[in-house]
């Protein structure tokens, strides 16, 4: 420290960068899962941490907010002041650290200010009776802040998805004094619609401005290349790139730097030819949940998407057709026959044909703690014709590594519960049971959600060759990219009926201006203005890829 | 076994069971692979120490505990326990957590026999079946209001127990009943190879259930149904009708086990039902440590309830009294449910 600030005496140096960890190093037993990870995150500056799933970047979150200790050697430092190890999170909140969880990390049946303020509630002088008054004053001088007003008194569960967003922003920074401080987001849009999103970089973009910063653990690429000021990038636990600026970096670059090689071309597919005697699946006359009587058909080898703003129904569409939710009118007429929805339940769907691949693996996909195989077995072996005939080992066994071929699931481990996966390798499971009934009519909601680009790539690939041996295919989906690489046509959503139809292929672009109707597709977080603090250009590097 | 690196359990296949296999590294690297692996030592530990406790007790007491006799006691006294534990069984493993109701529900079966035959003259045959009926139907009860009416699965089975200890005492005015004719009792007591039938009949039992859940499709759903309904419900699996049967056959297998129970006494306490909640706790979750660690299961729970009896015993022929079972039963619980959780943390 001393010699820092005689350094500093001489030379008017760049300030100490508000987070700067060094030498990080994490083993378990005998796996090293981090490797001299290096990360500086300048005052002012929004930046990114990306990299594959199993790369080491929730390692490093974990590490950041004291869950794991790491190895010795390590440096964490705050402004300059280095943190003891393993963190505790009180003295990284002393600091000015603040750390969003995924999905925000709210309670839904709490009030806005009881989310906002627990944990720092204060019990009065005498009653110990919390003082209700000072920390409403409290919450309302953080929006006042941000300059965003939101209910005190909500439940939060109540509030758009929008005012969600300002809530957790808010309540990470109610600790920091304006200008200072850090807030980490680890994983926290991931729930986010694309018009929240907008709205969550904006004011991202005016906390930065003061000179607060930002570090964003992420998956969407687009929060990298349209937003952030620079990115470290973490490939097998090593930080091959360390605080590069992002500038006019695209989204193919970046791709490449996370994976060391480049994909294989994953544009919009062929346009499907198909001729007017293709057989075809028609939806027709569907009502129920937000849907309102709603037919269109889905011509064999077709991949239809379906999208529109939360609340829609282009969501629920899925789930009344694989009478897992009910419907009260409509049919779908298969090649096989007419199959009318009132009174659907999941096993006349699977019977049918229809399979669905849920939203939401660990909630409604896989069971974590059973084994791979006897998850891709589940569909078959859940309606088999006897309860009590013994399932075969040997087939579920065969069952199962056609389909870690046709996925590429490695390492190939049938009996390793599903919870040792990677999150791409249990999409890819989940997918590959549903596939595995061998539908007619295959169902998708969010398929390549929370996956990363090397496992979206492999199961873009896959739904596409599922759809080329005549599968008919519908994917309900907010992701506008997902949508733009994975289908042939488009249905957008309002008030629960098909409101527009974008044919043939389409781009990210078209589909957001289809779903907000003539509002185009903003960056993020235009750069380059109102930037508080200088950007240390010296302290960017890059490791050895 | 407990070095702190094992609680911590980052994502990724390698990096979690390499996590899980650091502690026996580190101790024991010399050991071969098959040790090692997985949770290789941990599956057998309990059977290590029992055999290490036998060898134990048979130094201390060389004449009264290394006898045959010693051996059919403690095979031919668990019947209650083994059709408790496999009752409690069949609704933690479809995810419902405790029937807090089936020792009183066993009690139940168990002092209607005595009570029917004796106080009420009934055919003997007649009372078992109607005990039986009594027991399953209570589980039907508890199986509507939890399943299907959605109320909080503890409190109801445990205000059920209470209610239906209160009434097995009532019918019994109190007091023990006793006089079951002698040839009912060998539904319990005919033996066969030295031991009592019972004991086969648990055995069948234990064996039959760790068949179905091993290798047979109803297993395999009321498997997934407890690890997770919705992915179930969505596979086309009957999820309420499951969980609702699986209340109902914890009812009837507590029946079963109450009947037989009476019959090997030629009548039964209605006050000591109670004694048999701890001990059933106790086997089912010191079962989650035995051969599949982290996970419910018939076989590890049957090795538990032997497990147990031969700690009790030995400590009561070393002099131990009635304090001896309580002891023992309650601290294995707490050591056991320990060593569940770790494991199952570990295998995560």
């Amino acid at each position: 420290m001393a010699q820092h600030q005689e350094a500093r005496a001489v030379t008017p140096a760049p300030p100490a960068p508000r987070l700067r960890v060094a030498s990080l190093n994490k083993t378990f037993g005998d796996n090293r899962v981090l490797t001299d990870v290096r990360l500086e995150v300048a005052p002012g500056e929004l930046h990114a941490l990306v990299g594959q799933n199993g790369s080491g970047k929730s390692t490093v979150a974990k590490i950041l907010t004291g869950i794991y200790t790491p190895d010795p050697g390590a440096s964490v430092e705050i402004d300059g002041r280095a943190l003891d190890l393993p963190v505790l999170p009180q003295e990284s909140r002393a600091h000015g650290m603040a750390v969003v969880h995924q999905s925000l990390g709210l309670v839904d049946e709490f009030s806005v200010l009881e989310n906002m303020r627990v944990g720092r509630l204060r019990g009065s002088r005498f009653t110990r009776r919390i003082d209700w008054e000072r920390e409403r004053q409290e919450a309302e001088a953080v929006f006042a802040r941000i300059g965003r007003r939101v209910p005190l008194h909500a439940p939060v569960g109540s509030l758009l998805e929008e005012d969600r967003a300002t809530v957790a922003i808010a309540r990470a920074l109610q600790d920091a004094t304006p200008g200072t401080g850090l807030i980490v987001f680890d994983e926290s849009t991931r729930a986010l619609s694309r018009r929240s999103l907008e709205h969550f970089f904006a004011i991202l973009d005016e906390i930065v401005a003061t000179g607060t910063s930002v570090l964003m653990i992420t998956h969407r690429l687009e929060e990298v290349v349209g937003a952030a000021d620079r990115v470290t990038i973490l490939r097998d636990g090593r930080s091959v790139v360390s605080g590069r600026e992002v500038g006019d970096m695209t989204e193919a670059e970046l791709t490449s730097l996370i994976l060391g090689r480049n994909l294989g071309d994953l544009d919009a597919r062929e346009h499907l030819e198909l001729g007017p005697d293709t057989p075809s699946i028609a939806v027709d006359g569907v009502t129920g949940l937000a849907v309102r009587d709603v037919s269109f058909t889905v011509r064999r080898g077709e991949i239809v998407g379906l999208t529109g703003l939360g609340g829609s129904g282009y969501d629920d569409l899925p789930y009344l057709l694989a009478g897992a939710s009910r419907a009260e009118a409509g049919a779908v007429v298969l090649p096989s026959g007419r199959l009318a929805l009132a009174g659907l339940d999941s096993v006349a769907a699977i019977d049918a044909g229809i399979a669905l691949v849920p939203e939401g693996r660990e909630h409604s996909g896989l069971a974590m703690h059973e084994s791979v195989a006897e998850n891709i077995a589940f569909a078959q072996t859940a309606r088999a014709g006897s309860p009590l005939a013994p399932v075969s080992r040997a087939n579920e066994l065969a069952l199962v590594g056609e389909w870690f071929d046709k996925l590429g699931v490695v390492p190939r481990k049938p009996h390793a519960l599903v919870n040792t996966y990677s999150g791409g390798n249990q999409q890819k499971v989940f997918i590959a049971k549903w596939l595995a009934t061998d539908p007619t009519f295959l169902l998708l909601h969010e398929p390549t959600q929370a996956v990363d680009v090397g496992a979206r790539h492999t199961i873009v690939e896959a739904i596409h060759a599922m759809a080329e041996t005549g599968l008919h295919v519908l994917v309900a989906g907010s992701d506008e990219n997902e949508l733009a690489l994975l289908c042939d046509r488009v249905l957008v959503f309002e008030e629960g009926r098909i409101a527009r139809e974008l044919a043939g292929p389409c781009s990210p672009d078209d589909i957001v201006e289809a779903i907000y109707a003539g509002g185009s597709r903003a960056q993020l977080r235009p750069r380059g203005h109102g930037a508080g603090a200088p950007r240390p250009s010296g302290a960017a590097s890059e490791g050895h890829a | 076994m407990t070095d702190t690196s094992t609680t911590e359990t980052p994502r990724g296949a390698d990096v979690a069971a390499a996590a899980a296999t650091h502690a026996e590294n580190t101790t024991k690297r010399a050991l071969p692979s098959w040790l090692t692996g997985g949770s290789g030592v941990a599956r057998y530990a309990v059977i290590i120490v029992w055999a290490l406790m036998i060898a134990l007790y048979g130094a201390l007491l060389p004449d009264t505990f290394l006898n045959a006799g010693t051996f059919a006691t403690i095979l031919g006294s668990q019947q209650a326990l083994v059709f408790l534990a496999a009752a409690l069984l069949c609704t933690i493993i479809v995810g419902e957590f405790v029937d807090m109701s089936l020792a009183s529900n066993f009690g139940l079966a168990a002092i209607l026999v005595p009570v029917l035959t004796v106080n009420h003259g009934w055919n003997v045959w007649l009372a078992a079946v109607a005990a039986v009926v009594a027991a399953t139907a209570v589980g039907v009860l508890n199986a509507w209001l939890v399943v299907k009416v959605g109320v909080n699965t503890i409190v109801v089975t445990l205000g059920m127990g209470t209610f239906i200890t209160g009434i097995a005492l009532w019918s019994s005015n109190l007091v023990p009943v006793a006089g079951l004719p002698r040839e009912f009792s060998q539904i319990a007591l005919y033996k066969i190879l030295g031991l009592p039938v019972s004991f086969y009949l648990g055995l069948i039992l234990m064996l039959a259930f760790a068949y179905l859940l091993a290798f047979t499709p109803l297993g395999r759903n009321m498997r997934f149904v407890g690890a997770n309904r919705e992915v179930s419900r969505l596979a086309g699996v009957p999820v309420t009708r499951i969980r609702f049967l699986a209340f109902v056959a914890g009812g009837a297998i507590a029946g079963v086990g109450g009947v037989l129970t009476a019959a090997a006494s030629g009548g039964y306490d209605p006050s000591v039902s109670h004694s048999y909640l701890l001990p059933m706790f106790a086997a089912t979750f010191l079962g989650t440590a035995i051969l599949q660690p982290g996970r419910f299961n018939p076989l590890g729970t049957l090795i538990a309830v032997y497990f147990l009896a031969t700690g009790v015993l030995g400590l009561q022929l070393l002099g131990g009294t009635s304090w001896v079972s309580s002891v023992f039963y309650g601290g294995v619980l707490v050591i056991a449910v320990t060593i569940s959780t770790v494991l199952s943390r570990r295998a995560r």
